[in-house]
């Protein structure tokens, strides 16, 4: 047995094991991006760095073997900071990115590329899903929205945007007149009520992710029906209101209650409201800063002040969002905003610090350069964009709405919510800024294979699916091609994917710590 | 094998390729996938590059695997995977090359062979041009080697002359096919070669070989006489080469008509006299690479009262180069007559192994391959590491550009080496070990093999030796161009047939090395000390050098020195000793600025602590480390920041790619120097330098990583302010071209040279007027400047618009 010191404590492990076995076996946690059990150790990736103090060094924990005596430290600021530099490094030369343009242009952030490889996949239920996530009136919002996603498109690059608007009202439409249309799994009922004051989108959205969470919630609206401005501001021919009135029946559904033509400052007064509920949403629509003086939060000329991120208001428990915080009239932002006041609320009645929603690490590949269109382009239907047939009031049928969804180019990454990298990134504070660097990789991309795809931007080297190809004696396998800054993960002898990957392509997108290696459909 | 392609209508039938060299790789060196590199050699000999059948092929008749063969073929840089033009021309960026122009010089090939913007070879598939790293003939800097000739001291203005010189003998069929290749000769017959390169015509090798062909007939002799292109040295035309069967083949230099009628009567007379002068003569001629010290044909020795010659070997020690320039490298009698092979069998026949890595530890050798480790202490740990099989490596990866001392011991003293290896292995009980030597010394590797032959015949390798009843059995590894293979656990995977990647240490090569097993591996000066240690004794040894440091250094000294070569010096000379006393100084009048010394893991000495005394912790105080020995000498006209971008370059291009920190980071870090030598350096950029080298130096994997910042990091230490003149626009020593103007001053006299050697049109031709630089135009290639003949062209050393 050799002995060494932990992060202050005295531990024993057994001969022949390394720094990162004796974290474990201690309860430690060290990150790794490189090193699997069962394979040989690479040492490549240097995010497992640990301080050695009687050395004096720094050391990969997943190769260095423990000798006895050693004062290891796994968590100060210098091990951070070499971990960050390692990160800071691997982002530098990361070309990818990890959410689409498009999805990073919609003010709801709905999962966009998922939706559409659901609908051309026919998984309608699934679409709905992802599109509910983050929009809560998606059939009403596909037929009013300006579809600032579709700006966003990177297709237009090519010939014109994908109709995303119309795929999402299709998705909507199908599950609206369903049976049966989609109610959430809500959590169990926390006992706590939330005052909404304002039935347009941004108060709906509020009410329906907030019910998700399982808190009771009342709505108040000085008109006869719910809905604000899409029933009082938008054309019938534009925004038929059964549409409309189906949407809030889902929400009734899920136990929302509305308090119309009650007129809150009159009928009800805010004081009134803070007492009877535990937490206030205001989200009356736009209002000049005079109607508002009697609302007892902090407000300028421009409305509410808030807290961009968590939508607090001056006071605590009051949240407001919608036209009243933002100029500007877009309701898919009012409904964007709705799920945010739902989160930060839900932190605030849980007694949790609240964040609102968390913003993630984004890695982005910026301006692409006009060969990178056809790698994009590799996996999406050549043809131009798709015209509903009974012109674009009447929206898609099934077979357009698929047909239209395979121009998608896939830009975000399908290892989003999978990616060490990215876990890291934010973990450390990394950024692919710090080493400001000129020009970049190209973005290729390999769809050489049934299931998989390799986007060799996204790769760090750490050699993973090479090892595991070598141990399971593939027939090609994959390789390091070429030396230094250059080197690649290749096929030899420039097979397909589909030849390199034959028994283990699964076990190398499960193993591979980045978006490299993806399943096409995820 | 016919391939067939269908393009439309067309159909093209591509090359048949015969695949049969690939069946004879593989008998020679067998079907274990240790031998991927010898077959891709092989392979590579036949084709010229690595055509994908034939590693199909590979792949097909042994273990290896497609994904190995693809890793390892794409590893090394010596492997093409595309088929190359008929000739190829490898332009020499080794460090003394690069100081002297070896851009301008790749600039100039580029444009005069009209090689198009990405592509490395003509459009009529001449000519590819290759960079490498370096060629070892720094002293003749710049060189360009086409196929197995060398052209040296070249300018941009020269370089056309080179290719149509070379053309002009290709077409009377006497240019040896590729490096390394011998010319075929007919069996038996001697031959005397005469240099028929430009130098070497313009020094009047016609008359010479007109004289040695009447001379031929008045005797009567059988001989052929043979017109080769040139030799390198051509400050020393015209040159006489004698080559027989046997021996090495003897050269004379500065021929003339009246010595070409001596050399073939000496030549062809009795035996006895002819062999002291072959031997004499060859050394003399090969072993010191000086231009002040390659003596015309009338002298045979060198001459120590000769004033310069004196002090050059004056400060001198030699043990590793203990003989140097009087002894045959391959006649193995003289070398025994020499003391050779005494100490070997002192130590196989009479001392215990215990003995032996006492008196190594007693005499404080440390590592000769930069780190220092002392190789006492190394041979301990194999010595008493457990298990019935060891090995023993010898390091002679010597990858430095400027650095040469490795290939000069294996080629002048190969005996020495294996001596010193046997004591090594018998020392530490290994029976079996491998010597790992660059392909790019192709005379190393022959003789080498050729000493290892000889040994075996004689007893002092292979079963048995010298009857002591020790075993023990040396094989020749080739390196494929991988600086990394200098590390010792990347060396170790080149020789298991894998990419050069290092791993993390420990465990250490002496208990878990070659294929698992306890290994020693020393660096080749290493090993040609022990030789002297044991026959010595440890008190000789330790009476050199200083505290930490015993014994010599062998260094090549070579960069803006009056008298470059290689040296052998006692530890704790100072640096300035060696720049002045023994190179002379600096030439042309120029200030002696800095010396940089371990190539691109070590820095620079400026000229104000040169009195720093050559040993391993006084050069690391200072900043630098003792390297394997490149000395690099730069004058006040060398730009330190420009040094330092040409070893990032280096070192990047060199990376093995493993690590996160030597892979992206030296990138990094080269992008911004770069930027700083382009003009576009900003604010911040030398803070961000110094971070990124602490940050690399911290987190590398191995000693190529962690020592890649040193260059910066010392050249920022020691000259801050011309890093800050070039974010200024400035390049205070003149040498980055984009933060340089060329005009013309009044010193003109109009003579139009400038215009009309100028390749970019950027000076309009005006007769008897005074001529005029568009700097728009002007690329900064300085031909303007070496043609004129009064000095009018000037460099401002500063970009357009901002003050000098």
């Amino acid at each position: 047995m050799l002995e060494l010191m932990l992060n202050g404590k005295k531990i024993s492990i057994k001969e022949g094991a390394t720094i990162l076995d004796a974290a474990n076996a201690a309860g430690v946690n060290i990150p790794t991006m490189c090193h699997l059990k069962g394979h040989s150790s690479f040492t490549s990736c240097m995010v497992c760095v640990v301080k050695e103090h009687v050395s004096g060094r720094l050391i990969p924990s997943c190769t260095a073997p423990v000798a006895n005596g050693m004062i290891i430290d796994t968590d100060s600021t210098e091990v951070h900071h070499a971990r960050k530099s390692a990160l800071d490094l691997l982002l530098s030369e990361h070309v990818g990115d990890c959410e689409a343009p498009c999805r990073l242009t919609c003010p709801a952030h709905m999962n966009i590329p998922l939706m559409i490889r659901q609908i051309a996949s026919g998984k309608m239920t699934e679409a709905i899903e992802t599109i509910k996530e983050h929009i809560s009136i998606p059939a009403v919002l596909g037929r009013i929205c300006p579809a600032p996603c579709e700006k966003g498109c990177r297709r237009s690059r090519f010939d014109s945007s994908v109709a995303i608007c119309l795929l999402k009202r299709f998705v909507a439409d199908i599950d609206l007149y369903s049976k049966s249309p989609h109610i959430p799994v809500c959590g169990i009922s926390t006992g706590r009520n939330v005052a909404i004051v304002g039935a347009g989108p941004a108060g709906l959205s509020a009410a329906y992710y907030l019910a998700r969470c399982g808190h009771q919630c009342t709505i108040f609206d000085d008109r006869q029906e719910p809905g604000g401005q899409l029933r009082y501001g938008v054309p019938e021919n534009i925004l038929p209101r059964q549409v409309l009135d189906k949407e809030v029946e889902v929400l009734k559904k899920l136990g929302i209650l509305f308090e119309m033509k009650m007129k809150v400052g009159k009928d009800i007064s805010i004081c009134e409201l803070r007492e009877k509920f535990d937490a206030l949403v205001l989200a009356p629509g736009k209002k000049d800063q005079y109607s508002l003086l009697s609302w007892l939060v902090k407000t300028t000329e421009k409305g509410i002040v808030i807290d961009a991120h968590t939508h607090m208001t001056s006071e605590s428990g009051v949240f407001a969002g919608g036209a009243v915080v933002h100029e500007g009239r877009l309701a898919v932002r009012a409904v964007g905003h709705g799920r945010n006041m739902a989160v930060s609320i839900d932190h605030f009645l849980k007694k949790i610090p609240v964040t609102g929603v968390l913003r993630r690490f984004e890695s982005r590949i910026g301006k692409i350069h006009e060969p990178e269109i056809i790698e994009f382009m590799k996996e999406s239907d050549c043809s131009q964009s798709i015209e509903p047939s009974g012109g674009a009031t009447a929206g898609f049928c099934v077979d357009e709405a698929v047909r239209e969804s395979k121009r998608c180019m896939h830009c975000d990454c399908r290892k989003q919510d999978d990616c060490k990298l990215r876990d890291l990134a934010e973990k450390y504070s990394a950024s692919p800024k710090h080493f400001n660097v000129e020009g970049r990789k190209p973005f290729t991309r390999v769809t050489t294979h049934t299931s998989v795809v390799f986007e060799s931007g996204k790769c760090i080297k750490c050699g993973l699916c090479v090892r595991i190809t070598e141990k399971a004696h593939e027939t090609y396998g994959l390789t390091f091609v070429g030396r230094g800054f250059d080197t690649f993960v290749g096929i030899p002898f420039n097979e397909s994917l589909g030849a390199g990957l034959q028994t283990t392509a699964e076990e190398c997108v499960k193993q591979c710590p980045t978006g490299a290696l993806a399943f096409k459909n995820c | 094998m016919v391939k067939q392609m269908t393009d439309g209508n067309k159909n093209f039938v591509t090359e048949q390729i015969e695949l049969s060299v690939v069946d004879v790789a593989v008998a020679e060196h067998g079907r274990k996938p240790s031998a991927v590199i010898p077959i891709l050699q092989k392979i590579q000999q036949h084709f010229h590059y690595l055509p994908d059948e034939a590693l199909r092929r590979v792949c097909d008749l042994t273990e290896i695997t497609p994904a190995a063969i693809t890793g390892v073929s794409s590893f090394y840089s010596q492997f093409r995977h595309k088929p190359v033009g008929r000739h190829i021309i490898s332009v020499c960026h080794g460090t003394a090359c690069h100081v002297k122009g070896a851009g301008l010089i790749q600039d100039a090939l580029v444009r005069y062979l009209k090689i198009p913007d990405g592509e490395d070879t003509d459009p009529g598939r001449v000519f590819t041009i290759e960079k490498v790293a370096c060629l070892g003939c720094c002293t003749l800097a710049p060189v360009i080697k086409i196929d197995g000739l060398t052209y040296g001291h070249l300018t941009p203005d020269t370089v056309g002359r080179a290719i149509r010189d070379f053309l002009a003998l290709e077409q009377r069929y006497i240019v040896p096919r590729k490096a390394g290749e011998q010319p075929e000769r007919p069996k038996g017959l001697t031959e005397i070669r005469i240099g028929v390169g430009s130098c070497c015509v313009a020094g009047g090798s016609h008359k010479v070989r007109q004289e040695l062909e009447s001379e031929i007939q008045k005797i009567g002799a059988d001989v052929i006489i043979k017109p080769v292109g040139c030799v390198g040295m051509c400050h020393q035309t015209p040159l006489v080469q004698i080559v027989s069967e046997k021996g090495e083949p003897v050269t004379y230099a500065k021929v003339n008509a009246d010595a070409a009628a001596q050399i073939v009567r000496r030549h062809f007379k009795p035996n006895g006299f002819l062999r002291t002068v072959r031997s004499e003569l060859s050394s003399a001629l090969e072993h010191l690479l000086t231009d002040e010290t390659w003596e015309p044909v009338n002298r045979y020795e060198l001459d120590v009262r000769d004033a310069p010659v004196c002090s050059f070997l004056g400060k001198q020690k030699r043990i590793a180069s203990e003989w140097c320039g009087s002894m045959d490298p391959l006649d193995i009698d003289e070398y025994s007559r020499n003391q050779g092979f005494l100490a070997l069998r002192k130590c196989v026949c009479g001392l215990s192994t215990e003995s032996i890595v006492d008196s190594l530890i007693k005499s404080g050798l440390r590592g000769r391959g930069g780190a220092g480790f002392p190789t006492g202490r190394k041979w301990t740990l194999v010595r008493n590491a457990s298990g019935p099989v060891k090995y023993i490596v010898c390091n002679g990866d010597e990858g430095d550009p400027g650095a040469f001392m490795d290939r000069m011991l294996l080629e002048s003293f190969p005996y020495r080496v294996l001596e010193g290896m046997v004591i090594a292995a018998y020392a530490i009980g290994a029976s079996e070990g491998y010597l790992y030597i660059r392909a790019e010394y192709p005379l190393a590797l022959q003789r080498v093999r050729k000493a290892i032959a000889v040994m075996k015949e004689k007893g002092f390798l292979g079963k048995n030796i010298c009857g002591s009843g020790f075993s023990l059995d040396l094989k020749i590894a080739e390196g494929a161009g991988a600086f990394v293979a200098g590390e010792e656990t990347a060396l170790l995977a080149a020789i298991e047939g894998k990419r050069s990647m290092p791993r993390f240490r420990p465990p250490y090569p002496a208990e878990n090395g070659l294929w698992g097993k306890p290994t020693n591996i020393n660096n080749v000066e290493t090993y040609a000390m022990v030789p002297w240690i044991m026959r010595n004794g440890v008190e000789a040894f330790v009476s050199m050098g200083t505290e930490t440091s015993k014994g010599t250094k062998v260094f090549s000294l070579a960069g803006k020195v009056v008298r470059g070569g290689l040296i052998e010096v006692p530890m704790g000379i100072t640096v300035r000793q060696i720049v002045e006393e023994i190179g002379g100084g600096t030439a042309g009048g120029r200030k002696f600025k800095a010396v940089q010394i371990g190539g691109p893991s070590g820095g620079c000495i400026p000229e104000s602590l040169a009195d720093t005394s050559v040993d391993y912790e006084a050069l690391e105080a200072a900043g630098c480390i003792m390297g394997s020995g490149g000395m690099v000498v730069l004058d006040e006209t060398d730009c330190m920041v420009d040094i330092a971008r040409y070893f990032m370059t280096f070192t990047q291009r060199e990376s093995c790619g493993k690590c996160t920190h030597c892979r992206i980071g030296t990138k990094r870090m080269l992008e911004i120097l770069e930027r700083i030598c382009d003009g576009r350096g900003e604010q911040g950029d030398i803070e961000r330098l110094e971070h990124l080298g602490q940050t690399i130096r911290a987190g590398s994997l191995c000693g190529l990583g962690k020592t890649a910042p040193n260059p910066v990091l010392s050249t920022i230490k020691h000259f801050r302010n011309e890093y800050e003149a070039h974010l200024q626009g400035r390049c205070p020593a003149g040498k980055c071209r984009a933060l340089i103007t060329y005009y013309i001053n009044d010193d003109c006299i109009g003579c139009t040279r400038c215009a009309q050697a100028c390749p970019v049109d950027a000076i309009e031709l005006l007769p008897y007027q005074k001529h005029k630089i568009q700097h728009e135009k002007c690329t900064r290639c300085d031909t303007c400047r070496q043609v004129c003949p009064s000095d009018a062209v000037r460099v401002r050393h500063a970009k357009m618009g901002v003050s000098g």
